[in-house]
């Protein structure tokens, strides 16, 4: 490449981004948001620019900063985008604004499966859900004459058959990387037994037969895993599934995409995706949603051009355009194969993520307590009990329980 | 120099380390012995969450904060004088476990084992560095005079790279397959894990910190290799001495003061290890002092920090750091009394 | 050392040479792995056959490769610009820099210096190979699999032209606050013998002993708050610090200052206080004295513990990834965020383009700086 074509298509893109304004009005406020940075908001942040005199942040660090910068007088950030867990803290500062009147306004595009409400008040629009579900090679499978596993007696199953067969160095995969990814398998699979998490008055409550029961199959599931789990995240058994190490794993739908990208991916076409495994109850897994706040520290003129981009943001454009990238919840999805997993785990009576201010301190102390157990440094009885304790501890400094 | 010239040559420097040091260090102190809370109530809540074709609304019970009339959330804050030390602490749990006698379970308490990672790591990497430094600064100091600047070069490399960047690039290399990993697998014929137990992860994270810092250590040693007197060297050589003699008797006391120097800096920089935590998520299996703190302090996802238990192991790392520093720091200030 | 006694045996040159080759080896292969994975297709990238990454197989099938005649052109490059840079820089700036200012003069080299490596580089270097390889048959076929495409996607796609940017504000920032700043105090501790200055030094020590997220974490709000706390103070005008460069460098200044004054006093200390005594027995004051006597021989202690500061500031993560925003990121968060995000394998090909490209400036300047490193650290900057 030469100096000149750099400089060409520096200008170029330059010229594009200026050009291309397929949004429905000039926006004149200026306005800023600060997200999560993966590839949804990516593209929702990319329509939304598209407005003018808007700014995105996708930052990783936006749980820390989110709750700072709205409660700021004025806030820093007038759009923010939320997940189940990350709105509880801005909805406890009642920091954003109920939505309703804009939503009356100017949300005629919106289905009300979009629309979160909390105590009827409309606080957050939501634009697309996910859920980790079953993902599993079909052709291998196929091959051994296994069925599509049901259960988590069917995966372990299935998993002991290719590792007597030998055709991929490890059966299963797994996002069981310390902190919050083991501590949302446990999440998944404690849902799965029907277990409770916390009491009425906050008490924890996982030191159950159903938390044992998770726990033991979590274990269960490690021997037929890379060595290596406690530090594989979701973006490495994308890559295991990729590089055809795998046969099956419980990974998140947005993932889906990666595994019929020709240019990454040497299992094009013979990954399936299939509800999450049932555990005694329901299948083991939780629902996520993500979505769009807007900052209740902001004048209404502000706000009503802040909901404007946004809906320009999730429209049905900016959904065609990028299909796969989530399951999406704007008008115009069309859910494929990819969305099968998420859509059957759905069907079976999947439960949402129980977004609360005492899950998000017992999420943290799962994090960081489940490795002892698989390790082998502790049993399962005193690895909950120590869970609990640690949950205690955290929940009094902040005030949650006596 | 009478005190208003000094205060003149010294006063920008010490305002921004009060204010942006000092003033933080000292609210950390206040902090470690209050706890503040928010105020909770229990109200009935009806939420409705998308699904995947519709929405499921369920109402319950749950705890949410009181907003006071200003618009803030309401708080006390409650002085409890040692209490978040000795959540940090659990004392009552380690003394348990060691009269129990179980070594193991003492290390499942989090801040004893973040405590036992942290001085292994400091007082394993410690004679590594200065044995490794100087042994490069010996062997650049032998080599032709040509050839000096680029070894310098290629030396100075993993000191100046980017911490985050070298932790994550040593991941590629061993991690699953990675291509050292799959190195050794064809050496010694059998199927190696390196990330898959703490022992294996301890030695990377040692052998990183290593190969990190003894460049630092190498350089200041070299330039300390260039003034060492070169008459009583050969005076040695005169009375017989051997390479290792001049080596032991000459050279190193001749370097001591920069051995100290180097020493320091590495007790200090190893004592708060944490990128390499990080770097390598070892949370798992290994934790230290600095990320036991850091895993305080970061809001969980609704929003939630301990920040009284943070602030007091805070002040406990800091403690530490002062007795492993107090050795160096008495021959400082001979030094500096004795300089003038 | 050069008498005829101090001579070594053969045995010992030998196995000291080749020890600090294998320690050349140790040091340098991380980076030039990473170099190399950054130039392939995802699937050679993170293959798990080593030869398979370094030629490249499935990025010569897409019709991307370099040929023996690429090669040995690049080499030739590199070698002139690593002479330029060795030898006929240093000079040129020492013939055509004024006295006072040479600083200016290397500052003025070497951004033409970068400016002929680039153009060399990324102008002169594919225009030649494009006219040439067709003619030499065998000799100009592709042999390894090589691709920028992952560069280009970084600075064009990605912006990361306006990180780098940032990381400049930053860290030239940085650089210059703490040296003005830090040159004084230690000059000031290194001439007084107090028990305030040792005080000083050691509370300094005990800062720079410190676990940084400590400090960090209790900025944001304050940081983000500014505008309301400052209001008294400055009125309708208090910023929001938060997001601003200058409350990181002011942060970065403050934290590396304990090193920095500990530096700088050790070097001041070994000029010989007859020095800037026989200037104020000419009747001028500590400041003058300063100016006339002590800064024309302060340069390469100065030079050394910048370099410190530079390193710091151009490779911190914590304070950057907190107190910025999107807009005015530096480079080391951005690329932390482009690997902690929902990524793609072609996503992390992309980050390592973006991580060796961090680096190249690091290169640069310390092969440019390397000989005034040492010869900074023998005049006395660490002492102890």
């Amino acid at each position: 490449m030469t100096l000149k074509t750099i400089l060409m298509a520096g200008a170029l893109s330059l010229a594009g981004a200026a050009a291309s304004a397929s949004c429905a009005f000039e926006n004149t406020v200026p306005l800023k948001s600060l997200t999560a940075g993966f590839e949804a908001w990516k593209a929702a942040t990319d329509a939304m620019a598209e407005c003018g005199n808007f700014s995105a942040s996708l930052d990783q660090e936006f749980k820390e900063k989110q709750p700072e910068a709205f409660a700021a007088n004025p806030a820093l950030y007038q759009i923010g985008g939320v997940a189940n867990e990350t709105l509880i803290p801005l909805l406890n500062a009642g920091t954003i604004r109920p939505l309703d009147d804009l939503v009356a306004k100017y949300g005629e595009n919106l289905t009300p499966n979009q629309l979160i409400k909390i105590d009827g008040e409309i606080m957050a629009i939501a634009m697309m859900v996910n859920a980790q579900h079953l993902m599993y090679r079909q052709d291998i499978l196929a091959d051994l004459g296994i069925e599509e596993p049901k259960t988590y007696a069917d995966v372990l199953a299935a998993a002991e058959k290719i590792k007597a067969a030998g055709v991929v160095d490890y059966p299963l995969g797994g996002t069981f990387k310390t902190g919050w990814n083991l501590a949302q398998e446990f999440v998944n699979m404690y849902l799965g037994e029907g277990g409770n998490f916390v009491d009425a008055d906050n008490n924890p409550t996982i030191n159950t037969p159903e938390g044992i029961k998770a726990l033991e199959t979590l274990k269960a599931m490690t021997a037929y895993m890379d060595p290596e789990y406690l530090v594989s995240d979701s973006t490495y058994v994308q890559q295991q599934f990729q590089q055809g190490k795998i046969a099956m794993a419980n990974l998140w739908a947005s993932r889906a995409a990666a595994m019929e990208d020709a240019a990454e991916s040497q299992v094009v076409g013979k990954v399936k995706m299939a509800s999450a495994p049932m555990g005694a109850a329901a299948p083991a897994t939780s629902l996520w949603w993500d979505g769009v706040v807007l900052a209740a520290n902001m004048s209404d003129e502000q706000a009503e051009a802040a909901f404007k981009v946004v809906m320009e943001g999730m429209d049905t454009e900016m959904v065609q355009a990028n299909n796969d990238a989530a399951v999406w919840l704007v008008p115009g999805y069309e859910a494929g194969p990819l969305a099968a997993g998420a859509a059957a785990s759905a069907a079976n009576g999947a439960r949402p993520y129980p977004a609360s201010t005492a899950l998000g301190i017992l999420h943290s102390a799962l994090g960081n307590g489940l490795s002892a157990y698989l390790t082998g440094a502790k049993d399962a009885e005193t690895t909950l009990a120590d869970i609990e304790a640690n949950y205690i501890t955290a929940a009094k400094e902040a005030g949650l329980l006596e | 120099m009478n005190f208003r010239t000094f205060a003149a040559f010294v006063g920008p420097s010490v305002f921004m380390m009060l204010l942006f040091i000092a003033f933080p260090l000292i609210s950390v102190f206040v902090q470690s012995f209050y706890v503040t809370q928010t105020v909770y109530e229990v109200v009935e809540v009806e939420t409705c969450t998308p699904g995947f074709l519709t929405q499921t609304c369920t109402t319950e019970k749950t705890s949410v904060p009181v907003v006071g009339e200003d618009g803030h959330v309401l708080t006390t804050t409650e002085f409890v004088g040692l209490q978040s030390y000795a959540n940090v602490l659990e004392l009552g749990r380690a003394w348990d476990a060691l009269k129990s006698g179980s070594w193991s379970a003492f290390q499942t308490i989090d801040f004893w084992k973040a405590l036992r990672f942290t001085l292994t790591f400091t007082l394993i990497t410690l004679p590594l560095n200065i044995g490794l430094g100087l042994g490069i600064a010996l062997m650049i100091n032998n080599a032709a005079k040509a050839a000096r600047g680029p070894v310098i070069f290629i030396s100075l490399l993993p000191f100046i790279i980017t911490p985050v960047i070298g932790a994550l690039s040593i991941n590629w290399l061993f991690r699953g397959d990675g291509i050292l990993t799959a190195a050794m697998e064809w050496y010694s014929g059998r199927d190696i894990a390196m990330f898959a137990q703490a022992w294996t992860i301890e030695l990377l994270m040692m052998l990183y910190r290593v190969w990190h810092v003894a460049p630092f250590a190498a350089i200041v040693l070299y330039a300390g290799l260039q003034t060492v007197n070169s008459d009583s060297l050969e005076s040695a050589v005169i009375d017989g001495a051997s390479r290792w003699q001049r080596l032991r008797y000459i050279v190193i006391p001749h370097l001591m003061p920069l051995i100290i120097f180097v020493s320091m800096i590495h007790l200090m920089d190893a004592y708060r290890v944490f990128e390499e935590v990080v770097g390598f998520s070892s949370q798992g299996h290994v934790i230290s002092l600095q990320w036991l703190t850091y895993d305080f302090l970061v809001p969980d996802q609704a929003g939630n920090r301990s920040i009284s238990r943070a602030s007091a192991s805070a002040m406990l790392t800091m403690i530490g750091i002062t007795l492993l520093l107090i050795a160096p720091l008495r021959r400082t200030w001979r030094d500096h009394k004795g300089g003038h | 050392m050069s008498s005829r006694a101090m001579r070594q045996p053969l045995s010992l040159r030998l196995t000291s040479n080749s020890l600090l080759i294998l320690w050349c080896v140790i040091a340098a292969f991380p980076i030039f792995w990473i170099t190399v994975m950054s130039f392939k297709t995802p699937v050679d990238a993170f293959d798990a056959n080593a030869l398979n990454v370094i030629f490249g197989p499935e990025t010569r099938a897409k019709g991307h490769g370099v040929s023996l005649l690429d090669i040995c052109l690049l080499g030739l490059a590199l070698w002139g610009l690593w002479r330029g840079a060795a030898r006929l820089l240093p000079s040129m700036v020492r013939s055509y820099a004024p006295a006072g200012a040479v600083w200016l003069g290397w500052l003025i080299g070497a951004a033409a210096f970068g400016l002929v490596a680039l153009v060399t580089l990324f102008g002169l270097l594919p225009v030649l190979s494009n006219a040439l390889n067709p003619v030499l048959g065998a000799f100009g076929a592709d042999v390894i699999g090589l691709t920028t495409e992952h560069y280009k996607t970084v600075w064009i796609d990605r912006g990361f032209s306006n990180n780098f940017q940032n990381s400049l504000v930053v860290t030239a920032g940085v650089v210059t606050v703490s040296l003005t700043v830090g040159t004084l105090a230690g000059y000031g501790l290194a001439r007084s013998g107090s028990t305030l200055a040792f005080w000083i030094l050691i509370v300094a020590l005990v800062f720079r002993a410190l676990p940084h997220s400590v400090l960090v974490a209790g900025y944001l709000p304050v940081f983000i708050n500014s505008s309301e706390w400052l209001a008294p103070i400055l009125g309708e005008n208090a910023p929001t610090l938060y997001g601003k460069p200058m409350a990181v460098i002011a942060v970065l200044v403050a934290i590396n200052q304990p090193f920095t004054i500990w530096m700088l006093r050790s070097f001041f200390q070994n000029i010989p206080a007859e020095l800037d005594e026989a200037a104020r027995v000419d009747g001028c004051n500590h400041f003058q004295a300063f100016r006339r006597v002590i800064m024309p021989v302060m340069w390469p202690g100065v030079i050394t513990t910048g370099l410190f500061s530079f390193l710091l500031a151009y490779n911190d993560f914590l304070v950057t990834s907190l107190l910025l925003d999107a807009q005015n990121q530096t480079m080391v968060p951005a690329i932390a965020g482009m690997f902690n995000r929902e990524t793609t394998t072609t996503d992390q090909v992309v980050a390592v383009a973006a991580a060796v490209s961090i680096t190249a400036p690091l290169f640069i300047l310390v092969m440019v700086f390397q000989r005034q490193i040492v010869s900074g650290l023998t005049a006395g900057a660490v002492k102890g």
